[in-house]
């Protein structure tokens, strides 16, 4: 599951997904502010995401006592490792580091990350899609501003589809399972979806449904899996799974699945929008069959959609030019800086770029010509708010496959099961790390 | 596996020290001042590689870090927990069977290619010497995902055998991958073990074989009565290197998850898996220490009782 993130991460990171039109190459123009003094500033920025560097050149000139270093410290776990190290230390700390998301609340909450709102940061919010504003919002306070989205979306294979008799891609849970049991019949190989214990697929189900088991307050995590939306979801995921309608042998990012997405036996993949750029090179066998759509939705006519992924960018509290890094930090996550990552193929949940024409009119051949960007922009502005993690989630997502797979091994899956193990096991652990959690 | 890798087992090693041979007189003892000047280059970097690292873990044992209030001191609270741990003692009796079926079996193997290689009657000596050994050249994470691809039930080789006979074996399910994992050690360290054994023949003296012509012995009796018994000591070295091997298992089980569908690979599978995890995905740096350091004794008894055994053992021949 490890390697399978990075590769997630990475990909949506690096390879290009929408080279987009025209546009400026250099990086736009300087923001005009020059810097505060004559002093030089060396700025130190730890970043997996390749294409952060290529807003600098631009942000250089512009500020020319600004000097900026992007180091890549590891991806994910690496670096967050690294940064707690240097932190503990008290010496090498970066002025911006790279966190996904379910990872800021982890720094945030023992004060390891600047507050924003003393850079006025309150007055950007409008420019992103509401719930990745509040993806860097932890109790109130802004401490990252977002770099790059994982909408979640539907990916499917027509071809697959249509040789099941489903012409049209399914809008509802209800019609996804009435395919799941056609493309089933298509025979023993065939299946809609695999999971193996993917605790990531099974949240952002959850996150769609309205469901948001998690609550964090300070210092307090509330974690409840039976509210109304997370026990729909669930019970939903059972009965694909009680009727075998779901592929349980095949663990996602394997040379199985790769297999299985080429010759069109896995006919959907429910993922982060970043799979657009993942896919080509999964499946490249696949060429054209494949097309996006919004995720299923729980009820006719509503447009719900989920996270699954993205990352953003924080200023440590150990710092030491804070108010540079800010600088480079707008920059590139809002200001001029950004058109040149989204040339780099950066996906973004600014509204500026995801509501822009070059964006939505972009025809991906591998998508069949479909307008890709289009549906994604959809997908990021209809994610559902409010979602929380807690503190905690990389360690709970790391022994979520433990409590999970012996279920899955032995084809009697209790979700509902799975699911109450976990929370005893995130109430034990989070109690000893010093939250209170019930 | 990897630490029997940093010692370079040549049969001189094996010999008995040269002290016993000749015991200094008492009458020396002053000289022993130069003698501590030549181990001194040793000595600090043994102490630096060595000693001070273990000694940091044994103090980073005593404390816990939390996420909420940092790092406290908590004295033996760390081993008491462990004790109690049921994931940990899961992942010793792993190693503990797993070492117990496993070695045996890999010793054996070598054994007897090791007397074939030195029985003479094989063509090709050097070219089977070295194929056999070349297993060990390979890393382990290169031979895991080989394994892998030839183990896979869908895709694999082990999936067409499947298919040709009938049959629904899957190598990776939760009761088999622990066997699959031994196929792969097994696979790597025999070549390795059947060096340390083919050495030791190599060491045996001509004439006891001449001896052993002239007095009539068959090829049969002379391995009885000669090659085994040479081979008693190596035999220990080999065991306590394998232990310590097995106890130390992680490359396989860290990456057959991210292959295989449900092959029952915990995040505390064996020992070092979980102290690894510990530390780098639960932030309990001190509880993974205070698991490193059990772990080390566990393994430096049982290597220990081994070599007592196996010593006491050579010297009743």
């Amino acid at each position: 599951m490890r390697l399978s993130r990075k590769v997630r991460l990475l990909s949506a990171a690096l390879v290009p997904m929408f080279a987009l039109a025209a546009c400026s190459g250099g990086g736009g123009g300087g923001g005009g502010a020059a810097g505060g003094g004559d002093e030089q500033v060396k700025l130190t920025v730890w970043s997996w995401d390749g294409t952060v560097e290529r807003a600098v050149s631009g942000f250089q000139a512009a500020n020319p006592n600004i000097k900026v270093e992007v180091v890549n410290a590891g991806s994910s776990q690496d670096e967050y490792k690294a940064l707690d190290n240097a932190i503990q230390a008290g010496s090498g700390v970066p002025d911006l580091v790279m966190f996904e998301y379910f990872a800021v609340p982890y720094f945030a909450i023992p004060g390891k990350l600047t507050d924003l709102g003393e850079f006025g940061v309150e007055k950007l919010k409008n420019d992103y899609v509401p719930a990745a504003w509040g993806d860097v919002t932890v109790n109130g306070k802004v401490y990252a501003l977002p770099s790059d989205y994982g909408p979640s979306a539907m990916f499917y294979n027509s071809a697959t589809l249509k040789k099941a008799g489903v012409d049209k891609a399914p809008a509802t849970w209800d019609e996804y399972y009435e395919a799941a049991k056609k493309v089933h019949a298509l025979g023993g190989d065939h299946y809609i979806a695999q999971d193996t214990g993917d605790i990531f697929f099974l949240l952002s189900l959850i996150w769609q449904a309205g469901g948001r088991p998690f609550t964090v307050n300070g210092n307090k995590v509330h974690i409840d899996f039976t509210d109304e939306g997370t026990t729909r979801a669930v019970a939903f995921w059972q009965k694909m799974l009680d009727e075998g309608l779901v592929n349980t042998k095949i663990t996602g990012w394997s040379d199985d699945w790769n297999r299985t997405l080429n010759d069109g036996t896995l006919a959907t993949q429910t993922m982060g929008g970043w799979l657009t750029s993942t896919l080509p090179e999964r499946a490249p066998k696949a060429a054209g069959d494949f097309r996006v759509a919004l995720m299923p939705q729980w009820r006719q006519g509503d447009k719900v959609g989920a996270e699954n992924g993205g990352s953003s960018f924080g200023i440590p509290a150990a710092a030491g030019h804070k108010d540079a890094a800010f600088k480079f930090l707008e920059y590139f996550t809002h200001g001029g800086g950004l058109s040149s990552r989204v040339d780099a193929g950066a996906f973004v949940p600014n509204t500026s770029v995801l509501e822009s024409e070059a964006f939505q009119s972009k025809a991906n051949k591998y998508f069949g010509g479909q307008k890709v960007g289009a549906v994604l922009a959809e997908a990021s502005e209809t994610v559902g708010s409010g979602w929380q993690y807690p503190p905690f989630f990389e360690w709970a997502r790391s022994i979520y496959g433990d409590i999970a797979s012996p279920f899955y091994t032995t084809g009697k899956v209790k979700l509902a099961e799975i699911l109450e193990q976990w929370k005893q096991r995130c109430i034990q652990y989070g109690n000893e790390q010093g939250f209170e959690v019930d | 596996m990897d630490l029997a890798r940093r010692f370079d087992v040549t049969p001189s090693a094996m010999a008995p020290p040269d002290e016993e041979r000749h015991p200094a007189p008492a009458g020396k003892r002053r000289k022993s001042r130069a003698g501590l000047a030549f181990i001194a280059p040793f000595g600090a970097l043994f102490a630096l590689v060595f000693i001070v690292p273990i000694l940091y873990a044994a103090y980073l044992s005593l404390f816990q870090d939390k996420l909420v209030g940092g790092t406290t001191f908590v004295g033996f609270a760390n081993y008491g927990k462990l004790f109690r741990d049921p994931q940990f003692w899961d992942g010793v009796g792993r190693v503990v069977r797993f070492t117990l079926v496993q070695v045996p079996i890999m010793l054996f193997f070598s054994m007897a290619l090791a007397l074939a290689l030195d029985s003479m009657r094989v063509h090709g000596t050097r070219f089977m010497r070295a194929t056999i050994f070349l297993p060990y050249a390979v890393p382990a994470i290169v031979s895991t995902l080989m394994w892998g691809f030839l183990l896979g039930v869908k895709y694999g080789l082990f999936g067409s055998l499947n298919r040709a006979l009938g049959t629904d074996i899957d190598p990776f399910a939760p009761g088999t991958t622990l066997i699959s994992i031994g196929l792969m050690v097994t696979w790597a360290f025999t070549g390795f073990n059947m060096l340390i054994f083919y050495a030791a023949l190599k060491a045996v003296p001509r004439e006891l074989y001449e001896a052993a012509a002239i007095d009539g012995a068959n090829e049969f009796q002379v391995v009885r009565a000669i090659k085994l018994p040479a081979l008693r000591g190596s035999l220990v070295v080999t065991i306590i290197f394998s232990i310590i091997g097995t106890f130390q298992m992680f490359n396989e089980p860290q990456i057959l998850p991210t292959m295989v569908a449900g092959s029952g690979v915990t995040t505390f599978y064996t020992p070092n898996l979980y102290a690894y995890n510990l530390a780098f995905t639960g932030s309990q740096q001190g509880y993974a220490a205070a698991l490193a350091l059990v772990m080390a004794a566990i393994t430096i008894a049982v290597a220990y009782a081994v070599q007592i055994r196996g010593l006491r053992n050579a010297s009743h021949q």
